[in-house]
């Protein structure tokens, strides 16, 4: 991957939401979810979370663990069925047409792996596969983003002998090989170093330019506080804060961790 | 390039995709590839080469051990000399056939203490005294008594005595003669009887002697089948752990999981790749036999090939039912492992399934099982089936058909049929774990649950609304042992016998599982009025209409019975019958309906409609899943009652009580239906009090009713009567159902 990406790489325009350019690619309302833990009782991961992401929009989802990051995340990848309330990708329900919804969507998180035994081309292909394409279309964009996302030296070399950051944008190829409008990352610079985190946040705001809608959540709030647009804090499985960078460090200005620890204090207040 | 231009993709297409996905995967696991090509390569060349060499010992044994040796006698003894002088003219002059004699004999006259001596040092073998006298009295026909020492320090061996016995044997077959000639009586007054064997035909005409090789290939066949089943199924156990239990360690599932297909397009493009493995493990092996068996039926003695049947039908006949059992193999290993969240857990989940699928596999070689029977209702038996079958076509159509005592046209629909059952038994319970391995990989518990702990085996679950899938089986498993275990244990009285066996095969593994999983009782059981918010009638109608069907089911499923088996019901069944019929015929009416009926009825709808259906439906509410659910509950109360010939009844009515109960939303409808249908033995008994006396009777239970239909001759009209009963009572049932509210089936079907 080049250090800083520009706009001449070749991404296309998502006409999935041509001339709505307005209505949010990415809806979560009033999202509840609760689940059983292995021990057998309930845990209340989600318990009232809405926010929208618009397209050419990156939001930052922030929160400590546990505070239901990854559990909205998974809903909204279809993963998870919520326990009420509902999330949309470019219109489409979750919950009711996931199938659809995950056309729209690209999928990457912490854990996701890649396949050990195949190399970035074939994982590309196959996925390619998975989501209709074929023939010309499907050679050609595979080799598109093994050269936007600078794979070209390991295309063909197995997944297994690459470096994190390697695998981590053969990951992102994968969630990126239909060309969805909507991305949903959770925590996906957790095991790159800082130049890998930077070429990673430097794509994604290439991406974002290119008029994607980018969700994407991370502990480390210095990477992303000037790459984001807006963000949303939640804790406890609620909202507590949400806006701009500006908005929530207020006119004093500030770090952004700064806004973040403000923000949960409340209800850290309360816990206690 | 947009989204937009990602088509849709087919169920089918999906199912590829990830098919040649994984394949690519597997082909490139060492692992793989040892078990799919190297293994079954090497195994069957050392099965027969280690065969091959212990036949050889056993034989250079065998032969050594009936190779003549040189005979060393001692003898003493006033008549020793003119005996030994007799003997070794006798050996010099005997021409014709030797049978059985020694190569050589030495005949050597000592005193008693150095006969003593030889023999007690192994110089002779055998030692003989003969009196004063001895020859005179043979020429004078008198019987001569000779005592014969084998020594103890060196006892004689069995070999010596024979050859020595032989020998003896033909010195007064000549003595006899001899005196015959004396007496000038012909030969024939010794041999009235002469056989001579004459060979017919070519050289292709069997030996008397010759081995009989035809009939060793059905034991060969059977263990080399037995080890087919092992190796095949040992193909899937890999690629299985590395599809799904893999990819959730690799954390790669999740990436299958959001592609824009439906779960069970991942399960069966995953079914495919590790089918296709499995397959090819199957071909490796049957290649492997194959060449193996080319080669040793080289060292078969001369026209040992021509008495072998042609194995073409039986290597077409085994590569089908092994095709299906290597489906079954790979939906098994698919579904075992899903479960699974690392490779390792996997593994350790899916060895004591390949245990227990050999076990299954080798029963087909119980003794119980002639070689060459097709297997009938067996065939549909996982892993066992597709043995038998293919060993009876193996063994050859001929023989088959001589077993059965048909033609040899007979012979192969038979064993057409018996493929076709097992193939289609395969399929379908391939078909049911795949379905239960697509609903497993969507459950998000199972799907994000952490790893299993030490300690959270064994701490005690936090209470949930419903049982899990597993805590729904382990009772009857564990009811199932306690059935098994008690036949030994169990008293003869009923009175006593059957609150035993409902205390601890039913109740208490339920109260156990109670125990340890606490559970919302009313939605567990379905304790509630079928309808809730109806009126009155609508209870009575599903009341009545649940006692119509379980009374209608049990004459029908009498009539089936009788129909299919006639009276030749199996000596356990014979025998519970008449114990039952006893307990009705020496007890107050109560205490039997009590005992045959109340009880069982509700236990075992607390257990199977309550606890196991509960588990199974879950909250789903998808339509296959329910389906599922019923057939499943239905099959193990099938099994529990043990006896093969009332599975199929039992089975049915499970699949009714299930319907009911899921219908109406309550347990009381499937209890009843259940009291009504194990009620009907006592009714009928009383019906026909008048027209039967009581040792007419043969037997009657539930479940199968054999003596009371023999007893009563089931008209026609009470068979139409009882199908008539079962048809209103499903009508009432549902016309009861219909009539409520949306609200009020919503409540109950919760």
């Amino acid at each position: 991957m080049q250090a800083e990406p520009t706009n001449e790489l070749q991404l296309n325009q998502p006409t999935a939401i041509d001339g709505a350019a307005n209505l949010p690619v990415i809806e979560v309302i009033n999202l509840v979810k609760h689940y059983r833990a292995s021990d057998g009782l309930v845990v209340h991961a989600v318990r009232d979370i809405s926010f929208a992401v618009l397209p050419g929009e990156m939001v930052g989802l922030l929160g400590a663990n546990g505070a239901g990051k990854t559990t909205t995340l998974r809903v909204l990848a279809t993963l998870l069925q919520p326990t009420s309330g509902t999330a949309r990708v470019v219109g489409r329900d979750v919950q009711r047409d996931p199938v659809h919804a995950r056309r729209q969507l690209g999928y990457v998180s912490a854990t996701t792996g890649v396949p050990d035994r195949l190399t970035p081309t074939e994982i590309l292909r196959s996925f390619g596969r998975l989501h209709g394409l074929k023939g010309d279309l499907l050679a050609a964009r595979v080799v598109q983003l093994i050269e936007i996302l600078d794979l070209s030296s390991c295309a063909h070399r197995p997944a297994g002998r690459l470096s994190s950051g390697q695998r981590q944008r053969v990951s992102l190829g994968r969630a990126m090989v239909h060309d969805p409008p909507a991305l949903v990352l959770d925590e996906p610079t957790n095991a790159l170093d800082v130049l890998g985190s930077r070429d990673l946040l430097a794509f994604l705001s290439t991406l974002r330019s290119a008029g994607r809608a980018i969700l994407l959540s991370t502990h480390r709030l210095h990477e992303i506080e000037h790459r984001c647009q807006r963000f949303v804090v939640i804790h406890g499985g609620r909202v507590v804060a949400e806006g701009t960078r500006e908005a929530l460090v207020g006119p004093g200005g500030g770090e952004l961790e700064e806004a973040f620890f403000r923000a949960i204090a409340p209800a850290e207040t309360m816990a206690s | 390039m947009n989204n937009e231009s990602t088509g849709n993709v087919g169920h089918w297409r999906a199912a590829l995709a990830i098919a040649s996905r994984d394949l690519l995967e597997f082909v490139r696991d060492r692992r793989t590839l040892f078990i799919t090509l190297l293994l079954p390569m090497v195994t069957y060349p050392i099965v027969a080469l280690s065969s091959a060499l212990g036949l050889r010992t056993a034989l250079v044994d065998i032969e050594a051990r009936q190779a003549p040796t040189t005979l060393t006698i001692a003898l003493s003894g006033e008549g020793s000399v003119a005996f030994a002088v007799r003997i070794r003219e006798f050996v010099q002059e005997t021409r014709g056939p030797r049978t059985g004699w020694p190569a050589a004999l030495e005949c050597n006259v000592e005193s008693p203490q150095d006969s003593r001596a030889f023999l007690d040092d192994g110089a002779v073998d055998l030692w003989l005294e003969i009196r004063k006298g001895a020859v005179e009295a043979l020429d004078q026909q008198e019987t001569v008594t000779v005592e014969v020492h084998a020594g103890s320090v060196h006892p004689a061996s069995g070999h010596v005595r024979e050859q020595f016995t032989a020998l003896m044997r033909s010195f007064a077959d000549g003595v006899r003669r001899q005196r015959m000639a004396q007496a000038g009586l012909p030969q024939s007054v010794l041999e009235p009887l002469q056989f001579t064997f004459l060979q017919e035909g070519s050289g292709a005409a069997r030996s008397i002697d010759a081995m009989p090789i035809e009939n060793m290939v059905p034991q060969v066949a059977g263990a080399i089948l037995v080890l087919l089943a092992i190796l095949t199924m040992t193909g899937a156990f890999y690629p299985a752990i590395d599809a799904i239990a893999g990819e959730k360690e690799r954390g790669t599932i999740e990436t299958l999981l959001i592609a824009p297909c439906r779960t069970q397009d991942i399960v069966f493009g995953k079914f495919l790749a590790v089918y296709a493995i499995t397959l090819a493990t199957l071909a490796a092996n049957v290649i492997s036999i194959a060449l193996t068996a080319a080669v040793g039926l080289r060292f078969l003695p001369a026209g040992a090939l021509e008495r072998i049947d042609d194995m073409t039908l039986g290597t077409v006949v085994t590569v089908l039912a092994f095709m299906g059992l290597a489906a079954l193999a790979a939906a098994t290993c698919l579904a075992v492992t899903t479960a699974s969240t690392s490779a390792k857990e996997a593994q350790n989940t899916l060895t004591p399934v390949i245990l227990l699928v050999s076990a299954l596999a080798g029963a087909a070689l119980l003794p119980g099982l002639p070689a060459q029977q097709h297997g009938g209702v067996l065939a549909a038996v996982p892993f066992t089936g597709q043995v038998i079958v293919a060993r009876a076509a193996i063994s050859g159509v001929r023989a088959a058909s001589a077993e059965a005592g048909v033609g040899a046209a007979q012979g192969k629909p038979a064993i057409a049929l018996s493929l076709a059952i097992t193939l289609f038994s395969s399929a379908s319970l391939a078909w049911l774990l795949l379905r239960a391995t697509a609903a497993m990989l969507a459950d998000e518990e199972i799907l994000f649950r952490g790893p299993d702990t030490a300690g959270s085996v064994f701490a005690r679950p936090a209470a949930r609304t419903r049982p899990t899938i597993v805590q729904g089986v382990v009772p009857i498993v564990a009811g199932l042992a306690a059935v098994w275990y008690l036949q030994g244990f169990a008293p003869d009285d009923l009175l006593l016998a059957i609150p035993l066996q409902q205390a601890t095969a039913v109740l208490l593994p339920l109260g156990l599982s109670l125990g340890w999983q606490r559970v919302n009782l009313r939605q567990t059981f379905r304790i509630q009025w079928p309808c809730p918010d109806g009126q009155w009638w609508h209870v009575a109608g599903c009341t009545i209409g649940a006692a119509l069907v379980g009374s209608g089911l049990f004459v029908c499923g009498a009539a089936a019975l009788l129909a299919v088996k006639g009276t030749h019901v199996s000596a356990e069944t014979q025998l519970l019958s008449s114990r039952l019929l006893g307990l009705m015929q020496n007890q107050p009416w109560w205490l039997s309906w009590s005992l045959m009926a109340l009880l069982p009825a509700v236990c075992e709808e607390l257990l199977f409609r309550g606890w196991t259906l509960s588990a199974f439906v879950g909250k789903a509410r998808q339509r296959e899943r329910v389906v599922g659910a019923v057939v499943v509950q239905a099959a193990l109360f099938a099994l529990i009652h043990l006896l093969p010939e009332r599975m199929p009844q039992t089975f049915f009515l499970g699949l009714v009580l299930g319907w009911i109960t899921i219908t109406t939303g309550s347990l009381l409808p499937a209890l009843i239906c259940h009291v009504a249908h194990n009620s009907m033995p006592l009714i009928l008994m009383a019906g026909m009090a008048n027209a039967v006396t009581a040792t007419q009777g043969a037997e009657s239970a539930e479940g199968n009713g054999v003596a009371v239909a023999k007893s009563l001759g089931l008209p026609g009209g009470m068979v139409m009567l009882a199908i008539g009963c079962v048809a209103v009572g499903m009508i009432l049932i549902g016309w009861s159902m219909r009539s409520r509210s949306a609200d009020a089936i919503e409540l109950a079907s919760d």
